[in-house]
């Protein structure tokens, strides 16, 4: 072996070995030995204790002390000692932290086919375990308007001829969602690897979305309402990578995310209905959605990373990468991206936090060419007494699609309320205005496509845009909790329904405003 | 050839050594970052001696330290270690060691306060929640320099908040005020 490269491996050799002495002296302090050593501390400071006691008892009682002199207690010179109670190593089981958010929302809207509404947004549970001393564990599970789910299968049996019966019932557009369960080991502050279901890091939002961190009861639009993101927030993927924190006196601090994961995928989800016309049609979905937990539908793997730099408490500075092919393999490979910018900065009350995203998906004509190749058939019916209809929808793509949301807060709490109903008992009441401006741009959307025997016949792209203000006023007894009101517009192009661009607004073809009012609660425990 | 071997081996060996050497450093957001005993001289680097009190948290001492603070603290320890420091060039100092609790569980706490009341640093001596370990940053820290009892240390009156760690933000206040009304309440500070 030549010399230089002997010498290499020794340095990496020495290294890793002036790793793994501190390691393995650290290793020699297990729990257990440092507990005798702690209970050897403590049994010589009752001994200690003992001893001064029964000094004292010996001489004459004295006149009655306040506790609160430092002559209460001798002065011990010792610093071997430590606090009882103070340091202590949990165990797994003791360590894991169950927690949770919920919300819910009434609004009121002036679009006719929108009725007055309490809304069950969601309900998620969370949990977080040390599992051991560099290995962390979380999970989020999710229950979005989800009230009920019931699963009915039985194999009754008529004039001796046996069939078979399954029934679903579940609540109106609800949904159970795994929003994060991995597992992270955490090599240096800078370096920690994580693997599981993981939410992607692509703009601020996504990876703070608890409702109950936000004043205004409903989420942004590029988030969620006119999603721009890929997916709808929470988005999360499977897959692996590191995180870290690298702290520096001088600059702050500066953060980053790299995943890798299966990535977002055109999916299919079919729904069925049972129209009065004798008709049972089935309308096959295809959307971007995020990526399989199973085998994945595509070949290639999709990346985020995310850097951050915070250069003093209550300022934050984000961007964000996404990229990967979105198609599944029967069709083209195309692929998509999303850049995102945040920020938020504090100004003693003052607030303001943003973010922008624009995605772009490519060459989506192509794709959808390669659909029809794929379905072939448009609609077909069948011999059943029903006529069955099939239709496929290619829904919510556009070459481009960009928007941010801007949020402006003022946090307040009068002095004269504080003795009040609104302030007494808690440490930190807040009162925040909230003013909100929204924008989505949606250039080349797919607003029409059809296809005979394979072939794409029509392929038609609009370019639409939506904006949003919301005005907000929210009061907040404790940091996890807060009870919110808003009015919010949105509007869109002028003739246009906003039903086409939102997935939200039930508007009818030629409502292109609405006006709304909020009113929501968000907890965490 | 061999040299480019070589030089490719160099860098292996040399990028895996830098990074065990890196991850040598490995801390979690959870953890204890400093024992009692070391507060006094991390926080007072001009510490010539170093005395080591217990005091019991008596019924009364709470009483007392709950009027002073003028609002009841998250949790109450069973006793207080004090350490009073002397110092070179300086009035004495004490170090106080409190917990207060973040989200689900107590952040151990030692605080430093000069012999005027105010506080001279904070230190995170553990922290045991998931969330919200920034508060152990000297920068996020150094903001309860000088601080009283009479200021509400509450994230966005005088304290900067940080996003995702407000209830630890608040605790850092709460065991600030709370280490000066023990002190006072022991007859240390007036």
């Amino acid at each position: 072996m030549p010399l230089r490269a002997f010498l290499a491996w020794l340095v990496t050799i020495a290294l890793m070995l002036d790793l793994a002495l501190p390691i393995s002296r650290a290793a020699a302090a297990t729990p257990e030995e440092l507990e005798a050593q702690l209970k050897a501390l403590q049994q010589q400071v009752d001994a200690l204790r003992r001893q001064i006691e029964s000094s004292q008892a010996a001489q004459p009682p004295a006149a009655p002390v306040a506790p609160a002199t430092p002559t209460a207690t001798a002065p011990v010179t010792t610093v071997e000692t430590p606090a009882p109670g103070k340091i202590e190593r949990l165990s797994s089981i003791a360590d894991f932290k169950l927690g949770g958010y919920g919300s819910t929302r009434f609004e009121a809207s002036d679009l006719d086919r929108l009725n007055e509404s309490f809304t069950f947004r969601r309900f998620v549970l969370t949990g977080d375990a040390t599992i051991g001393g560099r290995l962390r564990g979380l999970f989020e599970l999710e229950l979005e308007r989800l009230t009920e789910l019931e699963v009915e299968r039985t194999a009754p049996s008529e004039a001796g001829r046996r069939g078979f019966q399954q029934s679903i019932e579940g609540s109106d557009k609800s949904e159970i969602s795994l929003e994060q369960a991995w597992v992270e080991f955490t090599l240096a502050d800078w370096l920690k690897y994580r693997a599981g279901m993981m939410l992607v890091p692509v703009g601020r939002f996504n990876l703070n979305h608890d409702d109950n961190r936000w004043d205004l009861p409903r989420r942004s639009l590029v988030d969620r309402g006119v999603p721009v993101l890929p997916v709808t927030a929470a988005w999360s993927e499977v897959g692996m990578g590191f995180v870290g924190d690298v702290k520096t006196e001088r600059w702050g601090t500066f953060g980053y995310q790299a995943l890798v994961m299966n990535g977002v995928s055109l999916d299919s989800s079919i729904e069925t209905i049972a129209r009065g016309s004798s008709e049972l049609e089935t309308e096959v979905e295809i959307k971007a959605r995020r990526g399989t937990a199973n085998i994945d539908l595509k070949r290639d793997k999709a990346g985020a990373l995310r850097l951050t730099w915070s250069p003093a408490p209550g300022h934050e500075l984000g961007t964000s990468v996404y990229y990967g092919r979105y198609t599944p393999d029967f069709l083209p490979s195309e692929a998509l991206w999303s850049v995102a910018l945040d920020g938020k900065t504090t100004l003693g009350p003052f607030e303001v936090e943003g973010q922008y995203v624009r995605t772009h998906f490519n060459n989506i004509r192509r794709v959808a060419r390669g659909f029809a190749d794929a379905v072939a058939e448009r609609a077909f019916s069948s011999g059943t007494p029903l006529d069955v209809v099939v239709e496929f929808e290619l829904a919510g793509l556009a070459d481009t699609k960009q928007g941010y949301w801007l949020d402006l807060r003022y946090r307040f709490f009068p002095d004269f309320l504080r003795d009040s109903l609104l302030g007494r008992g808690f440490d930190n009441p807040q009162f925040i205005v909230t003013l909100r401006g929204e924008q989505v741009w949606l250039d080349g959307l797919v607003s029409e496509i059809d296809f005979t025997n394979g072939h794409l016949t029509s392929f038609q792209q609009d370019n639409r845009h939506v904006n949003r203000v919301t005005l907000g006023f929210a009061y907040r007894p404790l940091p996890l909790v807060v009870f919110q009101t808003a009015f919010e517009r949105t509007w869109t192009d002028r003739g246009k329904s906003l039903s086409g661009v939102t997935n939200f607004l039930p508007a009818r073809r030629s409502e292109d405003t609405a006006n709304t009012f909020l009113l929501g609660v968000a907890f965490g425990f | 050839m061999g040299s480019d071997r070589l030089s490719r081996r160099t860098l292996l060996a040399g990028s895996g050594g830098l990074l065990l050497a890196g991850v040598g450093n490995a801390a979690a957001q959870e953890g204890i970052f400093m024992r009692p005993e070391e507060a006094p001289r991390a926080l007072f680097p001009d510490a010539s001696a170093v005395t080591d009190t217990t005091v019991t948290a008596t019924a009364e001492l709470r009483e007392r330290v709950r009027a002073l603070m003028r609002r009841a603290p998250s949790y109450w320890e069973p006793a207080y270690r004090v350490f009073r420091v002397a110092r070179h060039a300086a009035d004495p100092g004490f170090v106080i060691v409190v917990e207060e609790i973040g989200k689900h569980r107590p952040i151990t706490f030692a605080v430093a306060v000069d012999g005027g009341a105010r506080v001279v640093d904070v230190a995170v001596l553990a922290y045991r929640e998931a969330y919200g370990g920034e508060v152990r940053d000297k920068r996020f820290l150094r903001q309860y320099s000088g601080k009283t009892l009479d200021d509400p240390l509450l994230p966005y009156r005088d304290i900067r908040n940080i996003s995702g760690a407000t209830l630890s933000v608040e605790a850092t206040g709460r065991a600030a005020r709370k280490a000066i009304a023990v002190l006072r309440a022991l007859g240390d500070l007036r």
